[in-house]
């Protein structure tokens, strides 16, 4: 109970935050507190870089979401069919990317790839090609980086989904004779359902807000802002400043579409027959 | 659409909830209490160790001549500094009686209520008549003093004295100068950077927009008004973006360099030329280019003349809700003394704010000769104004100076945007 | 019992079948490959620690002819270093277990009772992840203020356990629905009771999904920065590691050795508890039922 108050208070407060003129003046007392309705709302939705920003966060999002399960469902798989050393290098090896602190990451990315000074460009032979300059490039960037420290997630979260499956299934698929793919497919893919429905929905709401490695990446939004995603565009807009009403309106806005997704994939499930 | 039901219906409670969010009513003490305990935060510095020995004889004096009362000082990391010092805004208890703060915070701060108005002490401060004047600018706001000045920092033009030799160059005496010999250099030696600029590097950008005498903002007091547009200020994004490029700094790479990637680009040798900090010593002198650069001020429009720079560097200040006013204003001026503030300089070579403590730093360390020119010449402060925080935080100057060398637009259309979301942050902060 | 007994070596029996098929080597081949694409990065941050201050941002060469401790001699040589790191300890480890109990508890009551509004719980569980953190750093300022908490390590753990249930539950529920529900009668019918149930068998049943749950707590509490600068603000005796590192992170002239030191540093106390706990991720069924 304490716990849930925890967390269902500052989401109240944030609604009430959010039609009010909020900010550090006004938290310690400066100012006095003043109502502003929708007013926070409406300078958002007027703003036309929010919408492109919004544009771009849900298609990078999207474009991360489905790399980070591929990749780990793919390599949780494959844990499965390999013996304990080249297992426990491949564990400790994704282990030290999710464990590495997402500022770092970036960074070790950011110099990897460094048109100068980047040991990528040297083994490809690119010269000295900047990778955070062009908009899509810059992008592709920070998306191998946020697959890089999200894989391991899922990977180990679906892999002990695996382990956990009842034998007589694998069994009866093995017998079968069944390839990989199929066995996945028709198999495991339904019995983890529950599991994948959760690192679906935790991915989503991580990669809708990726923030630092956008920030550090690609020094803060790109060449004149065209690398945005909305959780630094929230950042650069309010919180940097501040601004803490604004900040939780766009708060309440991302809650919203994220809430909205998270109930048309679960109707969707539903829809096909798949109970929770 | 049982969701936008369900959002009205939460919108409309909210909208007659009679309750504001908390806030934490912070105001200042009337409490003067002369003994008992100081807290200080002072900013953490990767070689800390230095700064404690200057710090801790300053604190051992204090507390000789104030019996009774101890200090405690805790350095907090330069990254943590917002949420802390907001934190500290707003649980009064947390909150310590002194902090070092960046200079251009001071406005924000001032606005959240936070900092003590010290003008008082500070005009009866001996010392303090030899503050120079953009040091004392950057405590000042409305015309009332909020802390005093703890060091400067500022930023001049480091060469590579081997590459100039070489190639049988001289040392530019104006703006015009160095930026042909920032692309002679490059059409001789394409490997590297004739002069090395970054799109996100606001403050080595602005000395040239101020070298044509334009100015970011213009007025006074609480009301701003952006002058990035002006044709003066205009004529100094047109020079300064003229350096990116492949005759200079190509544009793929150097639209997105900060202040720091060029220094790193000069001191690993793939730059003849960079603008750099007297704080960037270091960092070059460990790189590849030791023992082959020199520094000399940023020129200005006509030759002999130094272009104004940016004077960074941080203040001290005591909170409004201190318990122990007298004696933190006291403290705070022991620290921020021509004394202490030349023990700083050898422990840190951090630059004092007092022209004469730094001219006689200057004579004795070498290095430090340029800087200080610099400072003696002419330097400029960031608008005094909370909205500087938005205007800084929201990129509204590197996205300017990146539209224009990425092409997106022209410096006209570029520096009228950026004039308009600065006149939008002046004007959202009242 | 001896259902399970049976279930679990049928399963092992299986499994062995499963891994001893044609195309292993190449699965192993892919596997290390994989591995080492994976490590690079990491591989560059060490190196970068242990590369002289200069070079770091120099030739892209992978080795260094002058490997220095000279960063790692600047992240130990912190004020109070062993108490962040301490700190960090008494955190990360009191949020994996109180979570993992926690969600283990909630986890089983979501599986197995139906009640009206469950979903609408669960969904509500993940409403607090759907807003950016800052937004929610000053309400929960407040409260941590009004509890009394500030300053103290309780303003760090009581957030990342209320941050890392939700995953931990929806994750837990999926593993035990996994577990048959002729289990849960054969056991009464052997005469447990609902505890004996709870804690002898389904526990070793859903343990590979508690390591992996206790995994992301771990991290999320070991790498968090916004709660420990936002809510330890006074007392630095109470700070955990990531400050250490956020020393080096200084505007205009960051230290990227003591940053790569610093990190490298933080990982290793992460890989060590994964490798303490791994076994059981491995071979959560094969070592379930001991009794």
């Amino acid at each position: 109970m304490v716990l849930g108050g925890l967390l269902a208070y500052p989401i109240y407060q944030l609604g009430l935050i959010s039609v009010f003129h909020y900010t550090q003046a006004q938290v310690s007392g400066g100012e006095p507190t003043t109502f502003e309705g929708f007013g926070n709302y409406s300078a958002l939705f007027s703003d036309g870089q929010f919408w492109e920003v919004l544009l771009a966060t849900v298609v990078f999002a999207a474009a991360c979401v489905v790399s980070t399960l591929a990749v780990g469902c793919a390599l949780a798989v494959l844990l499965t069919r390999v013996r304990a050393v080249p297992r426990l290098a491949l564990m400790l090896a994704a282990l030290g990317a999710w464990a590495t602190p997402a500022i770092t990451g970036s960074t070790v990315w950011l110099f990897l790839f460094d048109a100068d000074f980047g040991p990528v460009n040297r083994v490809l032979g690119l010269g000295d090609h900047s990778w955070t300059y062009g908009r899509f490039s810059a992008f592709l960037l920070v998306l191998l980086e946020v697959v890089w420290c999200s894989f391991p997630f899922v990977m180990v979260t679906v892999y002990a989904g695996i382990r956990a499956v009842p034998a007589e299934v694998l069994e009866a698929a093995a017998l079968d004779g069944a390839s990989q793919w199929r066995i996945w497919r028709s198999v495991l893919a339904p019995m983890l359902r529950p599991i994948l429905v959760v690192v679906t929905i935790q991915s989503v709401i991580w990669d809708f807000k990726v923030f630092t490695q956008i920030y550090v990446m690609t020094g803060g939004g790109g060449i004149a802002g065209q690398n945005l995603v909305l959780n630094v565009y929230a950042y650069q807009k309010a919180f940097a400043s501040s601004q803490y009403s604004l900040g939780a309106a766009i708060g309440v806005v991302m809650l919203l579409i994220l809430l909205a997704v998270t109930l048309v994939y679960l109707r969707l499930l539903r829809r096909q027959g798949e109970e929770l | 659409m049982k969701l936008s039901v369900r959002m009205v219906a939460v919108a409309a409670v909210l909208a007659t909830a009679a309750c504001a969010p908390q806030t934490s009513g912070n105001s200042s003490s009337d409490k003067d209490e002369k003994t008992g305990t100081l807290r200080v935060w002072l900013f953490q510095e990767v070689n800390n160790r230095p700064k404690e020995q200057v710090v801790d004889s300053v604190l051992a004096d204090f507390e000789k001549e104030h019996e009774g009362t101890e200090v405690t000082v805790e350095y907090i990391p330069v990254e943590t500094r917002a949420q802390r010092i907001k934190a500290a805004f707003n649980d009064p208890k947390s909150a310590p009686d002194l902090i070092e703060y960046g200079n251009t915070d001071t406005a924000g701060y001032v606005k959240d209520g936070g900092l003590a108005d010290v003008t008082a002490d500070f005009g009866a401060w001996g010392e303090a008549k030899d503050t120079d004047p953009t040091a004392r600018q950057s405590v000042t706001v409305g015309g009332k003093i909020y802390g005093v000045p703890y060091f400067v920092g500022v930023r001049a033009l480091y060469y590579r004295t081997d590459v100039f030799e070489e190639l049988g160059l001289d040392v530019p005496k104006t703006q015009e100068e160095l930026i042909s010999t920032a692309k002679e250099i490059r059409a001789a030696r394409p490997e590297l950077y004739g002069l090395a600029v970054g799109g996100a590097y606001t403050y080595g950008a602005m000395p040239f927009i101020w070298a044509h005498g334009g100015e970011l903002a213009t007025g006074k007091g609480g009301s701003y008004a952006a002058a990035i547009d002006s044709v003066a200020a205009r004529k100094g994004i047109e020079a300064y973006t003229s350096l990116f490029g492949d005759d200079n700094c190509p544009a793929a790479k150097c639209a997105a360099m900060t202040g720091n990637d060029t220094i790193t680009a000069f001191a690993a040798g793939k730059a003849a030329m960079a603008i750099g900090g007297d704080f960037s010593h270091a960092a070059v002198e460990a790189g590849k280019v030791k023992g082959r650069y020199a520094v000399v001020p940023l020129p200005g429009l006509k030759a002999g003349s130094i272009a104004p720079a940016f004077a960074g560097g941080n203040n001290l200040g005591v909170l409004k809700s201190t318990t122990h006013r007298t004696l933190a204003v006291d403290l705070m001026k022991r620290l921020a003394s021509k004394e202490a503030q030349g023990e700083l300089f050898e422990a840190m070579g951090f630059l004092p704010t007092f022209s004469d403590v730094r001219e006689q730093v200057a004579a004795k360390e070498a290095f430090v000769k340029p800087f200080v020119a610099t400072l003696a010449a002419d330097t400029k402060f960031v608008p005094a104004s909370p909205a500087w925080a938005q205007i800084d935080a929201g990129q509204v100057l590197p996205t300017m100076f990146q539209e224009v060398v990425s092409g997106k637009k022209d410096v006209d259309a570029a520096a009228a945007d950026a004039a308009k979301k600065m006149n939008d942050a002046f004007g959202s902060v009242g | 019992m001896s259902l399970v007994r049976q279930d679990v070596e049928s399963r092992v029996n299986l499994l062995r079948r499963f891994t001893r098929r044609p195309g292993r080597t190449a699965a192993e081949v892919t596997a290390l490959v994989v591995a080492a694409v994976v490590a690079f990065p990491l591989y560059w941050m060490v190196l970068s620690a242990f590369k002289p201050a200069g070079e770091i941002r120099g030739e892209p060469r992978p080795w260094t002819l002058a490997p220095t401790l000279d960063s790692f001699r600047r992240v130990f040589g912190q004020q109070d270093f062993g108490r962040y790191f301490l700190n960090s300890v008494v955190v990360a480890v009191a949020v994996v277990i109180a979570s993992a109990f926690i969600a283990f508890l909630a986890a089983t009551a979501v599986t197995r009772f139906r009640f009206r509004l469950r979903t609408t719980l669960l969904i509500m569980f993940l409403v607090a992840q759907m807003v950016p953190v800052e937004a929610l750093t000053i309400p929960l300022f407040f409260v941590m203020r009004d509890l009394g908490q500030l300053n103290t390590l309780w303003s760090l753990i009581l957030p990342h356990i209320a941050f890392s249930l939700p995953f931990a539950i929806w994750m837990l529920r999926g593993f035990v629905k996994g577990v048959p529900e002729a289990l849960e009668e054969a056991a009464y019918m052997d005469g447990a009771s609902r505890a004996r149930f709870l804690w002898q068998i389904l526990f070793p049943l859903v343990l590979p999904g508690l390591v992996a749950t206790s995994v992301f707590s771990f991290i999320s509490a070991w790498n968090d920065f916004l709660f420990a600068k936002s809510f330890i603000i006074s007392d630095i005796s109470q700070s955990t590691l990531p400050m250490a590192l956020l020393v080096f992170y200084k505007p205009d002239d960051p230290d990227w050795g003591g940053v790569m030191a610093a990190s490298t540093v933080m990982t290793i106390p992460v890989l060590v508890f994964f490798v303490l706990v791994q076994r059981r991720l491995v071979s959560g069924l094969g070592g379930a039922v001991k009794d």
